[in-house]
């Protein structure tokens, strides 16, 4: 048991990291995305958001798919349903709540 | 205990003054306006919240902490917590937003394994 344990505390360690979690959550929001793609709008290099994607998928997180020089990758639904669920969803939430907000901000001033 | 929580970080910054932000984000009429369609919140330590979405979602939560115009967190009855602090900026106000997430470790057990490659690199 303290082995599946501490393999859960592994993939909230994993998930904490800003980086790996910001890609993961930008693969999720685009549906599939390349490596190019994610690199020109996050602050990192496209080479290592390529070893952090493969990582990913090396983990079984994330699949790649070959297309012409680029790999493209998607969230595995298995392996993180209900974590990037969560992420996404909420992200978007507040995403439109302080658009929101700082429209109503607006309007009374 | 290990924390088995995941986080959302969102910032803005508005150009108004912190006291107006703040009136936003403890009034409920004003809640209305951008947090839910429907809300009542006892802005104080202990108070409670209900929010109602048009999608019929209804949420409800506690207030843990509140110090005035400067930061509110809220936590909700079904796990997870919203953080939101304000501070004066050059250009306004810095709207800070964390929520965390409730634990969802029931269900990872089975995904544990995939992720020992990944931490390992």
């Amino acid at each position: 048991m303290d082995g599946a344990r501490g393999g859960v505390d592994r993939v909230f360690a994993a998930l904490g990291d800003a980086g790996r979690r910001s890609l993961v959550e930008a693969v999720a929001t685009r549906g599939t995305a390349t490596a190019t793609e994610l690199a020109a709008e996050l602050p990192v290099t496209r080479q290592a958001v390529a070893k952090q994607l493969s990582a990913l998928a090396d983990a079984g997180l994330l699949r790649a798919t070959r297309a012409g020089r680029e790999t493209r990758y998607e969230v595995t639904p298995a392996p993180l349903e209900d974590a990037v669920e969560w992420m996404v969803s909420v992200g978007a939430a507040w995403d439109e709540r302080l658009a929101a907000l700082r429209r109503s901000l607006a309007k009374k001033t | 205990m290990p924390v088995e929580r995941m986080k959302i970080e969102r910032e803005i910054v508005v150009p108004e003054e912190p006291g107006e932000v703040w009136e936003a984000l403890t009034d409920p009429d004003r809640l209305e306006e951008w947090f839910a369609s429907e809300a009542e919140l006892d802005a104080r330590p202990g108070g409670e919240g209900v929010f109602r979405w048009g999608d019929g979602k209804e949420r409800h939560a506690v207030v843990r902490e509140l110090a005035d115009g400067e930061r509110l967190v809220l936590d909700w009855d079904e796990g997870g917590s919203v953080t939101i602090e304000l501070e004066p900026a050059v250009e306004g106000t810095r709207v800070h937003v964390v929520e965390s997430s409730p634990e969802f470790a029931p269900a990872l057990e089975l995904r544990a394994m995939a992720w020992t490659a990944l931490a390992a690199a």
